[in-house]
């Protein structure tokens, strides 16, 4: 298997008595783009520290670029570049003294060190910033500016935890198009974990996880086509109709409060819900099999409150700015 | 890696915290204020009323001034200050994520932790250095090698006490948490290092001991920072009040010792 990137076989981790990852296992060609898709807590960024050597797997083994992370660590670090689901950056240096830092620890010359940085800033567009002190940056220039700290060193392997959460949809696209060619190009391989559908609807393959565990791998049209099915969406007028539809179709998923949801699939005839209950019926409307409904189809629940992740990113902020 | 990669990153570590340092006025404040309080307030009121004598009998000759005498000490504590709240850097780091930043790096562990004590050690150091610049006003003159002789003593007291801020650092969780901390620690270990007043050398140990309460005695000897001060003293003014080479020894054993600890710390988290 000299052509997988990343090997895991059979890793668990637990935090105290809660298991974080379950026997997982998966395998990602060299210069391919593969995103772990599930909602906040399913295990991801646990994954994504085991094999970029933070944590140790409590069992199984990892590795990248063909090192074992646990056995030889230091050599596992040298190909990969991490962006981490949180700024890791020295607000109190410039861009510049940022890439700085980071081309001198991974023990670049001065020449290439100077070219790469130019590169990369110019690749995200900050390369009028470069001297500015990253503590007046945006959460998008950050964000920006960690990817491009992540490639300065040309890693074999991008890890990319949560990537674009803050970023417009412009330099989004613009980043994906370079890492696009860097695939192509240098077979890089990019790992991304993410719990937005938009991101990997273009990745070659996407493995689903809930729970700390896979519960489904695939490309995105494979994966649509084995699992995802037509649904039916119907919202009930009131929470009476609600109930009795719930009574007489106990299958039904409730989507927020007042959707119902029901797969086509044969188990249950749609035009009988509809037949039956359409004069308490408000809206009916039918969905084209997406991730989306191959993950809920998969966990019997949506992928988790979208806006979670900016949440998130909010709370630290005002956690910090209350700090300094 | 190559040596000169890893010589690369110590050095860029090692930058990094200078250059966090010159940007961070209010630590230099503290640098500069702290010698300026301690030797032309403290340091010159007390001036006049510095004599060897003990319940008004004159019991030998001091051959130096108060001014002289605190000289050294001061320069202990300017570096005892800075080191030690070297800590917060690492905490920092450690709460804001950069540290995973270098921990997902090619660099060894080790290394990352020698050039941030490096760093450390080296802002201490010219803290440190910083009351030199009032020599000439507490009358002592120094030669070119006794001042390279008090610079070499205090980086290597200052590699100590970075490292033990560091490991500090790994048993403190919160910002808060630390500034109590420091000012509990460097304080009490600042006064009873006979920083402020001597211990009589020309008194047996009874007499001493009736000269100050046992337990203070006590205290000024169990703590290393006494003998830190005492080798500067030996270099500075020429003074010891105990064998020239205890001060060296605990000098360097605490640069070892903590850096050792530190290292065995960092390697866990």
């Amino acid at each position: 298997m000299n052509d997988a990137a990343i090997m895991v076989s059979d890793v668990s981790a637990a935090y105290g008595a809660k298991k974080a990852l379950d026997a997982v296992s998966l395998c990602v060609p060299r210069g391919s783009h593969f995103a772990l898709l599930g909602p906040n807590g399913a295990g991801k960024t646990t994954l994504i520290n085991i094999l970029c050597t933070l944590r140790k797997a409590d069992a199984g083994s990892a590795s990248v670029a063909g090192v074992d992370v646990a056995k030889r660590p230091t050599e596992a670090r040298r190909s990969i570049g991490v962006v981490f689901q949180d700024s890791s950056l020295d607000d109190r240096l410039s861009a510049w003294e940022n890439l700085e830092f980071h081309g001198l620890v991974y023990g670049m010359a001065k020449k290439s060190r100077r070219q790469m940085i130019e590169t990369v800033l110019n690749l995200v567009e900050l390369e009028n910033w470069t001297h500015e002190i990253v503590r007046s940056f945006s959460g998008g220039m950050r964000r920006r500016l960690e990817i491009a700290r992540a490639l300065l060193h040309e890693p074999k392997i991008l890890f990319l935890d949560e990537p674009t959460v803050g970023l417009d949809a412009q330099t989004r696209q613009r980043i994906w198009h370079y890492l696009d060619r860097l695939r192509r190009e240098r077979d890089l391989t990019v790992l991304t974990t993410t719990h937005y559908i938009e991101e990997v609807e273009g990745a070659d393959a996407v493995c689903i996880i809930d729970g700390g565990k896979i519960i489904a791998e695939g490309t995105p049209e494979a994966l649509k086509k084995q699992y995802g099915q037509r649904w039916l969406h119907v919202v009930p007028q009131n929470g009476e109709a609600l109930a009795a539809i719930r009574d007489r179709f106990p299958q039904a998923q409730l989507i927020g409060t007042n959707t119902l949801a029901f797969p086509e699939n044969g188990e249950v005839k749609t035009d009988v819900i509809i037949d039956q209950f359409r004069d308490r019926l408000a809206e009916v409307r039918f969905l084209p099999p997406t991730l989306e409904s191959v993950f809920l189809s998969l966990t019997g629940r949506e992928l988790r409150d979208r806006a979670d992740g900016q949440r998130d990113a909010d709370r630290a902020a005002g956690r910090r700015g209350g700090r300094r | 890696m190559t040596a000169i990669m890893l010589l690369r990153g110590v050095y860029a570590v090692w930058l990094r915290e200078i250059t966090r340092a010159t940007r961070d006025r209010a630590q230099l404040i503290g640098g500069v204020s702290r010698p300026l309080i301690w030797l032309l307030i403290l340091g010159v009121g007390l001036n006049p009323y510095f004599r060897g004598e003990v319940y008004g009998e004159v019991r030998f000759v001091i051959p130096f001034t108060y001014l002289q005498f605190l000289f050294p000490a001061v320069i202990v504590l300017n570096i005892m200050y800075t080191s030690i709240q070297f800590a917060v850097s690492v905490i920092w780091d450690r709460e804001f994520g950069f540290l995973r930043e270098v921990l997902v790096s090619p660099m060894p562990r080790r290394l990352i932790l020698l050039g941030k004590v490096l760093g450390g050690s080296t802002i201490a150091t010219l803290h440190g250095s910083l009351v030199l610049i009032l020599a000439r006003f507490a009358d002592v003159t120094l030669s070119i090698p006794q001042m390279l002789t008090a610079l070499g003593l205090m980086f290597v007291l200052a590699f100590g006490l970075t490292s033990f801020g560091v490991i500090l650092a790994a048993r403190v969780r919160s910002f808060e948490g630390f500034g109590v901390f420091s000012n509990t620690i460097i304080l009490p270990l600042y006064f009873t290092s006979s920083s402020v007043f001597p211990l009589d050398p020309s008194l047996t140990r009874t007499q001493m001991v009736t000269a100050y309460p046992e337990w203070l005695v006590f205290l000024m000897q169990i703590n290393p920072i006494t003998y830190a001060v005492d080798a500067l003293r030996g270099v500075i003014i020429g003074f010891n009040q105990f064998p020239p080479a205890y001060g060296l020894m605990v000098i360097f054993g605490m640069a070892v010792v903590f850096f050792v600890v530190a290292l065995i710390d960092f390697g866990r988290s």
